[in-house]
């Protein structure tokens, strides 16, 4: 397949259709805000946590975010409904014609925007562009910070590193992350689709977020595939997404109450 | 040579002709030194250094050594955490250093190209120490781009450079157009800075003895004032003159458009390329005014080439720059204001009402209100350490002003569930570091070449002269052309 | 021990596809064990980058929960939810998904050690063979009425072992306890159920099928009971049907996560929600046209209106909600049953289904079935029970205390004095997987496996319909030098010789599980069927458990529960503080949770709070006694005081003050604790103290808790009454939302 670098990102040369590839629904009246999806997605990305300190300055490296506002005061006082907020996947997204290096290219065969860790020198253009505020950036090597490790005979040994998912890169310091949509999965379900001579079935895979959710409320799919749970969720009448009007064509649609 | 003669309306008008003579001698221009001397007292500013020069020297070195190297070199091996970069303000106080130097690098581009170019007389005798001025600028711009990278050590994938796979920058990104034009500014103003100063190299190199002659001899390019070389000099610095003035605009243009191209309310303003232009060109005045103060009371024999009517005219200049900026300012959030889009509506009110409200109200008043102000009179324009003064005022506002653009105004964005006040934490030093790395580059300017460049002032006061018209002297200027 | 096999073996028996098990076949009990090898042996037949799956349990909480783990090359990476699991379906909650920041725990006990209750942990190991000689001798040289068990909620086959250990020598029973257990009231759910369902055992609420939910204080999305299966009924309840949304209505007086879900989130005094159910109970009656059961009669609404501080409107559009719906269903829980007159409120509210006639219908009231190989239903110790325990315990009649899965020292009030009481018994032998304050206050810590390292069954009490058995096994060889405290019991049991041999006839612990799971081979009413024990072993681990496929209820009659006459007293609030003071779980963080680095850092869903633990205050309150976010105030009760930061909670009642619980331990390794940092430009004001200094993070709300139980025995957490006061410090709560963007703070309030 030849890609030209150049045009990938451009304005005018993302010009693709408006519903996408992959695509996610949230279902906003059933998403009890747990938290499930926001740990599952650190287990699986392997996705640092930065400690109090960082965490409170706005540095935490979640990819996944549950929102809620207030409305009221009390005792009418309400709790707007949590709002998962993850990288869009934006169709036509800000974060890609931005970095002088292209490591924010988008997909043309997952029409995903993809971040190339090992390209990225941390200019952090996207994360200023990006309207939805989802992208993370690796202020420190938080992996591997002394006071997480043990010594052992002499060597700094890290236990949590056991943990990491080979399928997926550790980022170092100065890199920016956001969420894949797990491409990792999407790579693995589509290999084994390959090698079976089929296509990928709705279902036959989600991404970790979806995966962990108790309430269901997370749904991942083709939205291009008119038969697909998602795309049958996404075109309800409560669906809505975000920050449309700036012309961002995102990927995830919010169900919202009643 | 004399072909055209002109009146000059700047001058006073005097009947006695005792006083005309006194008076015309304010004028560094009618106030005519022989060549000889007056390459002299060039050459003794350079030679006469103080305790007071090294004891400053000493620590702006040790500040530069801590500030600036081993506090980068700390954040390089440590990550950015240091800094007060986070979400949102992902971009911190670097940035707001690098606009600021960059401001600083216009003027003296502007003064010495644009005011050559319209043959201000009053520029002769500072244009060298503005250009230094855009050099030593654009240095600490540049390092200040470099240090707000997450992996420096990478930059250079962000030049076009042949590689294996094919892996090219994006030219769709600003940065891009950015690194490329500060990259011409810097070869094109080093060029521009070069180019007037071989003459008063070639003067050193002829004055000089020991380690000092070798290394005006290499500078001067076995410059010997020939006929011939003084015309592909001239030639060559008209080109550089009115090439060097569409690449100062398109720089801090493209430096704006950084801002402007992005899609945060705030930024995403048509206006912000004049308006950083502007904005330039009012801090580099004020910084041209702070140099020649410290010039003028710190360097020997500066008194005679910097004078009272230079910073007068410095601060007419100033004053015309306040309104310009003026007017920039007011359409950048007058047009902001009325557009009514929620998310700028937040921004406006967190800027006049929210914890940083006192910078915003500083740099109107630093900017736009004070200056005119004071600068309307006359008595204040001739006072140097005043006209400094406001220049440091103007200074403050400015970088206020980029401040109040970085990471105030990124602290709000269309999430408000992310929306936080940049704190900043070891880009202090950092900023402390490349001040005084400007300052240093100054200093140690100030003993290597003539901050004054004395083929122009001679040329200067070769051209003007006291004619008699009637009864009364009446001062001309002869065009050498 | 039975002979050793590499993982290669292992690895032959165990293999999976996609999220699901493959079958194991040939396994035999010789594959129990597994050393990990290291990668440049790895056998020829294992691919690279391919995973192997293995389906277990999950031990953050003693729901039983399946999970199957992804494992690479010896090592666990994800925990997900396993599927076919009835009690969650595939799904987790976010401590499901960080178990495996224990098993990598950097703060680990990683060999049997001589603690003799020193502040930290002891450095020098023990070797396993002398501690098994010190477990045999303790339990063969001890009077059997002197040996003690205290265990946790999970894992249920230790407590079975136990059982029978204890049973043959003449022991007393194991007591089981747990915080979750004691925030959850067990003990007067399971009451309530007796006297209003007729049998005793854990309610099941069956959200899944109501079209409308009274909930009174039951923090079901949170942590209560089995919140995965809660939150799925939950899910169902509101978007299930397509025609008609679920209806949510809580009655609680600080807005819990749970209430957050709600529609109508109503705030009320604490202790008057059992009041409340009542004059529900009477306006849907009255509505209805029917006539007044008698459990109703005696009510004044208008004075349980003036006493709940819920106006007489309210009651009664809650009442024509009820009246409108088709299958309402009201749900004690949470701070309803923490009072002195839980169990009353908890009857009250049962009294209300049984109005709306649903006992052991869908949609409505329900009993959970009890779990394959369950006698009776076993409840964990409740409070009082416990007080009673730490009473034999300071009487000096215990001699050997055994310590497993629990950590009484933090999770208890502080009032109880477990601490204290340790000191009256001899020998406390803990085999705690992590250095814990109770672990660091014994004598010898002979450390468990973590949950994926370890073989056992969970029952599941709660949470679905379908009698299940949670099967667990090990998904990776253990990390450090820990040992099976089932096979070191049944080790030492044998060293011992006598009668305890006898007791535990097992090789191993794997043997025993067997014999407790042999009564389920050629059961045809569960996930499979097998005809051997080798056999059915396999499936049971392939599968994650057995259980049986059909749902299965009690018929239940709602006459007990409406007629009767019930005296909802006033509760009783200890102590003399101006605020009632009501301690709630975390969410994210549970009972154990606070060693897990990213359960640390995942937000509070409703303050976003991380890392540290807040006080929920009304901001009109706070603004009245002149406090701000992040004033640091001291809680005072008469039992004690903790510190914590001020949260301005927009969703409190004004009389009310809330803490979450999980944090404040002095111990259990460098993520539960804080550390003193060098310099803080921004961020948390220092204590006093050297720099590095590990100090509690946050604090425990229990410290302020004293020592009063409602009629079932079980904790009244809520029934205290505090006072507050300012110390002037300042500590920054680390919070993910923006206090610019969601408070406005530092914004004209009119813009927002």
């Amino acid at each position: 397949m030849t890609v030209d670098l150049n045009l990938v990102g451009a304005k005018g040369a993302i010009a693709e259709a408006a519903e996408g590839k992959w695509g996610m629904s949230i279902d906003q009246d059933i998403c009890t805000g747990c938290q499930a999806c926001v740990a599952a997605c650190a287990m699986e990305n392997n996705i640092s946590f930065v400690g109090e300190e960082d965490a409170g300055y706005g540095r935490s490296q979640h990819w996944i975010r549950i929102e809620r506002f207030w409305e009221g005061a009390y005792p009418e006082v309400k709790a707007t409904p949590f709002q998962p907020m993850l990288c869009q996947q934006c169709g036509h997204a800000p974060c890609e014609p931005v970095c002088p290096v292209f490591a924010t290219p988008h997909s043309e065969a997952e029409q995903l925007n993809l971040q190339v860790y090992n390209r990225c020198v941390g200019t952090r253009y996207c994360a200023n562009n990006c309207p939805y505020q989802v992208r993370s950036f690796n202020w420190r090597d938080y992996h591997t910070i002394p006071e997480r490790g043990n010594m052992v005979n002499g060597t700094l040994v890290f236990p949590l590193h056991n943990q990491f998912n080979p399928d997926v890169t550790v980022r170092r310091r100065g890199v920016m992350e956001k969420c894949t949509f797990c491409i990792q999965r999407i790579h693995k379900a589509q290999d084994k689709a390959k090698s079976e001579g089929r296509e990928v079935e709705d279902g036959e895979f989600t991404t970790a977020c979806a995966q962990a959710c108790p309430a269901n409320a997370i749904t991942f799919g083709r939205v291009d595939h008119p038969e697909s749970l998602v795309s049958q969720l996404t075109h309800q009448k409560r669906g809505e997404k975000h920050l449309e009007e700036l012309n961002t064509l995102p990927r995830v649609t919010y169900l919202k109450e009643g | 040579m004399a072909v055209a003669s002109k009146y000059l309306p700047g001058a006073k008008q005097a009947h006695d002709t005792h006083h005309e003579e006194e008076d015309h001698k304010q004028y560094l221009m009618f106030d005519p030194k022989p060549r000889g001397e007056m390459n002299a007292m060039v050459m003794e500013s350079m030679h006469t250094t103080s305790w007071k020069f090294w004891v400053v020297f000493g620590i702006l070195s040790v500040i530069v050594a801590v500030c600036f190297f081993y506090a980068w070199g700390y954040m390089i091996a440590e990550g950015l955490w240091v800094a007060g970069v986070m979400r949102p303000s992902y971009w911190g106080i670097f940035l707001v250093n690098t606009v600021f130097w960059i401001g600083i690098s216009h003027a003296g581009t502007f003064i010495s190209a644009i005011l050559r170019v319209f043959k201000a007389e009053f520029r002769r005798p500072f244009t060298r120490a503005a250009e230094l001025m855009t050099t030593f600028g654009l240095i600490q711009a540049g390092a200040s781009i470099f240090m707000h990278m997450g992996r420096v050590w990478l930059s250079y994938w962000m030049f076009p450079l042949p590689n294996e796979r094919q892996l090219w920058p994006n030219f769709h990104s600003p940065l891009m157009w950015d690194l490329l034009a500060i990259t011409t500014y810097v070869l094109g103003s080093t060029m521009y800075l070069f180019l007037p100063l071989i003459p008063d190299l070639a003067m050193a190199r002829d004055r000089s003895t020991g380690w000092r002659k070798t290394f005006y001899k290499i500078l001067a390019l076995g410059f010997r004032g020939t006929e011939g070389e003084w015309r592909h000099l001239i030639t060559a610095m008209n080109f550089f003159a009115f090439a060097i003035i569409p690449v100062m605009f398109s720089v801090h243009t493209i430096v704006s458009w950084d801002f402007a191209m992005a899609m945060r309310p705030g930024w995403s303003s048509t206006v912000y390329g004049p308006y950083f232009v502007l904005g330039a060109l009012h801090s580099g005045m004020g910084a041209v005014a702070v140099v020649l103060f410290i010039m003028r009371t710190t360097m020997k024999h500066m008194d005679y080439f910097i004078r009272k009517e230079h910073f007068d005219a410095l601060g007419k200049l100033m004053l015309m720059v306040t309104f310009a900026y003026t007017y920039f300012f007011f359409n950048d959030y007058i047009v902001q204001w009325y557009g009514g889009d929620v998310a700028t509506d937040n921004l406006l009110h967190w800027l006049e009402e929210g914890p940083m409200a006192w910078m915003f109200f500083q740099m109107v008043a630093f900017n736009i209100i004070i200056p005119p102000l004071l600068l309307w009179s006359k008595k204040i324009r001739q006072t140097p350490w005043l006209l400094a003064l406001i220049g440091i005022m103007i200074n403050v506002g400015m970088y206020w002003e980029r401040y109040i653009i970085i990471p105030v105004t990124l602290s709000i964005n269309r999430m408000p569930f992310t929306w936080k006040l940049f704190e900043p934490r070891m880009d202090v030093f950092l900023t402390i570091g490349t001040f005084s790395m400007f300052l240093l580059f100054y200093m140690l300017a100030s003993r290597l070449i003539p901050l004054i460049p004395v083929w122009e002032v001679q040329e200067g006061q070769m051209a003007h002269s006291l004619r008699k018209v009637g009864k009364a002297h009446v001062p001309t200027l002869s065009d050498f052309e | 021990m039975s002979q050793k096999i590499s993982r290669r073996d292992f690895l032959k028996l165990a293999t999976a596809g996609g999220a699901t098990a493959a079958v194991l076949t040939g396994c035999g009990p010789a594959s129990r064990y597994v050393t990990r090898e290291p990668y440049v042996k790895m056998p020829e037949y294992t691919y690279n980058g391919l995973s192997t799956y293995y389906a277990t349990t999950c031990r953050e909480c003693a729901a039983g929960c399946g999970l199957i783990v992804r494992t690479m090359q010896g090592r666990a990476i994800k925990a997900e939810g396993n599927p076919a699991n009835p009690v969650n379906l595939g799904k987790t909650c976010a401590r499901g998904q960080a178990t495996l920041q224990g098993l990598y725990n950097p703060d680990r006990v990683e060999a049997p050690v001589k603690q003799a209750r020193q502040q930290a942990l002891a450095a020098e190991a023990m070797n396993w063979d002398d501690a098994t000689q010190l477990v045999a001798d303790a339990l063969n040289n001890t009077n059997p009425a002197e040996i003690a068990f205290l265990m946790g909620t999970a894992s249920d086959h230790l407590f079975d072992l136990v059982t029978d250990l204890t049973n043959a020598i003449g022991a007393p029973a194991p007591v089981r306890f747990g915080a979750l257990s004691m925030f959850e009231s067990r003990a007067t759910l399971s009451k309530a159920a007796e006297k209003s369902l007729g049998q005793a055992g854990l309610p099941y609420f069956d959200l899944g099928n109501a079209d409308l939910v009274i909930s009174f204080g039951a923090n079901f999305l949170e942590t209560w009971l089995s919140p995965v299966a809660y939150t799925r009924g939950f899910a169902k309840m509101r978007r299930g049907n397509s025609k008609k949304r679920g209806y949510m209505v809580h009655f609680e007086s600080q807005m819990s996560q749970t209430a957050a879900k709600a529609d109508e989130w109503i705030p009320l005094l604490p202790g008057t929600e059992g009041l409340v159910a009542l004059a529900l109970g009477r306006l849907v009656a009255e509505a209805t046209g029917g006539s007044v059961a008698r459990v109703f009669s005696t009510v004044d609404v208008r004075e349980v209106s003036i006493q709940s501080g819920i106006p007489l409107e309210q009651l009664e559009h809650v009442a024509s909600l009820i009246a409108e719906a088709q299958a309402p269903l009201a749900i004690p829980g949470g701070q309803a049953l923490g009072q002195t007159n839980g169990l009353a409120n908890a009857e009250a509210i049962l009294a209300l289904n049984a109005l709306a006639d649903n006992f052991g219908k869908p949609g409505g009231a329900l009993l959970s079935p009890l779990a394959p190989n369950e006698d009776t239903y076993h409840r964990p110790a409740n409070a009082r029970e416990m007080k009673d325990f730490i009473a034999k315990l300071n009487s000096g009649s215990v001699k050997v205390l055994f310590v497993h899965g629990v950590n009484p020292i933090f999770e208890l009030p502080k009032a109880l004095g477990f601490a204290d009481a340790l000191a009256a018994v001899p020998t406390v032998i803990s085999f705690a997987t992590f250095p814990d304050e109770t672990a660091l206050a014994s004598d010898y810590i002979f450390p468990d496996h973590h949950g994926l390292e370890a073989w056992g069954y969970q029952r599941s009490a709660t949470g679905t319909m379908q009698s299940a058995l949670s099967g667990a096994q090990p998904v990776v060889s253990p990390m450090y030098d820990t040992r099976s405290t089932a096979d070191v019991l049944i080790e030492a049991a044998r060293l011992a010789g006598g009668k305890l041999a006898e007791a535990l006839p097992f090789t191993d612990e794997v043997a025993f599980i067997q014999s407790k799971i042999a009564s389920l081979i050629g059961r045809t009413d569960g996930s499979f069927v097998a005809p051997e024990i080798n056999s059915f072993t396999s499936y049971f681990q392939q599968h994650g458990g057995w259980w049986k496929t059909a749902a299965e209820s009690a018929v239940l009659s709602a006459a007990g529960a409406l007629n009767k006459n019930l005296n909802v007293n006033a509760a009783v609030f200890a102590g003399e503080g101006e605020f009632f003071f009501v301690p709630f779980v975390s969410p994210t963080l549970g009972e154990a949770g606070a060693n897990k680095p990213w359960l640390q850092e995942l937000p509070d869903p409703m303050t976003t709070v991380m890392w540290n633990t807040w006080v929920a205050i009304n901001p009109e309150t706070a603004h009245e006694l002149n406090l701000e976010n992040d004033d640091v105030v001291k809680v005072i009760s008469e039992a004690g005081e903790v510190e914590a930061a001020v949260y301005l909670y927009p969703a409190i009642h004004p009389g009310v003050i809330a803490m979450p619980f999980g944090q404040g331990h002095t111990a259990y390794g460098r993520f539960a604790m804080a550390r003193l940092l060098e310099s803080r430009l921004v961020g948390l004001v220092p204590r006093a103290g050297e720099v590095g200094d590990p100090f509690p993070r946050g604090a425990n709300p229990a410290d302020v808790l004293g020592a009063y139980f409602n009629e079932a025995g079980d904790l009244a957490f809520a029934g205290m009454k505090v006072k507050i006061e300012k110390t002037g410090e300042k500590q920054y709560l680390s919070r993910l939302e923006s206090r610019i963007g969601v408070y406005g703070e530092g914004l004209p309030q009119e813009g927002h």
